[in-house]
């Protein structure tokens, strides 16, 4: 059942490609305002690059969690989905998937013009880099997901998303930016091993709760 | 529905309370010890501390009534919930209030990023999302379940949150109570003193606020 409602998420997103064009361009936007609003030197570019990435990221990622969820809006598709004899906290397993598949395409694209617009040196170790922002793309769309499925058929949608996101997703922000920091300059993984377990108990934790709560967010 | 004060249980419970209250203040103003190195600021904890403990304890209040309320259907445990928010959004407020106003003749600046207040207000401003939930969520039915799940989801986040910013700011000092319970008899006993009193009182304005908004929603319900 997992694997079928994640086709259906994967088929209508590479059939319309809505999710991830927004996300790419908003991205994009987001990196010439910020190349353009900090004219200052390289290497304080590069002190602040982490943080600049994973503010993208967290913008990025509201569009797109947020435009994953309304297109069930339309036509009142999510009633005829949680109407199926389904456990519904796989619906909320597959979004969390696909929102992570849409935010990882999205982030794989965006690297480029991001490291070049913003001058700055790609990391020193760039598998443990790769490997580190998949398990934080992981973590922010588990929280993401949540709350958007809580916000989705609430007046105001759009709004209450970020408002309820942003501060709940706070550590992992804090802990991303730390682990890219770190990485980028060389530090051992004792230096960001504490902020690798955080990540690791919001995917954990969030996922668990995630999967409990959806059933009873999603009563009609 | 009686005045929630015509009942004479609770209208000794607020004479008893407040009484409490008043000999509390007298009590930090008069009896306890001044700090060396803190003089008058450091009397602020016996508020800034029972504050954050009751914020706390109400938060929890809400994710306990947000669990009940998905297991029993019970609309009752939407209303504890609500007030619960309410009432720890009160006192959190409190805790913002009263910590930069110890900070800044002790840190030499109102605000530092110091773990414990960090938490409180990023609890804060998920529970101004809340009421946002609340008010523009639209769908009463639904709206009470998403707002039992925001409550459950921002209590869980809370150690990590905690956990989070501690290691964020390592150089920064914690707060000195801390160690309360090392802290001399002076200062240990009307510090407990104040924080059961805070407790009392929380648990007068939960009754009070429960009271209050099951007569809000029954006028809502016949209107």
């Amino acid at each position: 059942m997992f694997f079928t409602l994640l086709k259906k998420e994967l088929f209508v997103e590479f059939r319309s490609r809505e999710v991830t064009l927004s996300m790419l361009v908003f991205g994009l936007s987001i990196i010439l305002t910020f190349a353009l609003s900090s004219n200052v030197s390289p290497t304080i570019i590069a002190n602040y690059a982490p943080g600049m990435f994973w503010i993208m990221v967290l913008f990025v990622a509201v569009i797109g969690v947020h435009r994953t969820f309304s297109y069930e809006k339309e036509f009142d598709a999510f009633s005829m989905l949680i109407s199926a004899p389904i456990d519904r906290g796989f619906i909320f397993l597959t979004k969390w998937m696909s929102g992570f598949i849409f935010l990882t395409i999205m982030e794989a694209l965006i690297l480029i013009p991001f490291f070049k617009f913003l001058m700055i040196d790609f990391p020193l170790q760039p598998w443990i880099a790769i490997g580190t922002t998949l398990l934080i793309n992981c973590a922010i769309m588990a929280i993401a997901s949540l709350v958007s499925g809580i916000a989705m058929r609430a007046r105001l949608s759009e709004v209450l998303l970020p408002i309820l996101l942003f501060p709940l997703v706070s550590p992992v922000i804090i802990a991303a930016t730390k682990i890219s920091g770190s990485i980028m300059v060389g530090d051992p993984y004792s230096f960001w091993k504490i902020w690798l377990l955080i990540i690791l108990t919001v995917i954990v934790i969030f996922g668990l709760v995630g999967y409990t709560l959806f059933d009873f967010i999603t009563e009609e | 529905m009686k005045p929630f004060f015509n009942n004479k249980k609770n209208r000794s419970g607020l004479v008893l309370i407040a009484a409490m209250m008043l000999f509390n203040v007298w009590n930090v103003i008069m009896n306890t010890p001044m700090v060396p190195e803190q003089h008058w600021a450091q009397k602020i904890f016996y508020v800034h501390v029972p504050s954050a403990w009751v914020g706390f304890l109400s938060y929890f209040v809400v994710m306990v009534a947000g669990i009940l309320f998905f297991m029993k259907k019970d609309d009752y445990w939407d209303l504890v919930g609500l007030a619960a928010a309410e009432i720890g959004t009160v006192f959190m407020s409190l805790v913002l209030i009263t910590g930069p106003i110890w900070a800044k003749p002790i840190w030499g600046k109102p605000w530092i990023w110091e773990p414990r207040l960090t938490t409180t207000l990023i609890l804060f401003l998920i529970y101004i999302g809340y009421f946002m939930m609340r008010t523009f969520g639209g769908h009463i039915e639904r709206v009470k379940r998403y707002a039992a799940a925001v409550g459950i989801i921002a209590f869980v986040d809370v150690p990590i949150i905690f956990v989070s910013v501690k290691f964020w700011t390592p150089e920064i000092q914690s707060h000195p109570q801390v160690e309360m319970a090392q802290q001399p008899s002076g200062i240990l006993i009307p510090f407990l003193l104040s924080l059961s009193i805070f407790t009392l009182l929380y648990v007068l304005m939960l009754k009070y606020r429960i009271h209050v908004i099951r007569i809000n929603s029954r006028v809502r319900a016949d209107v």
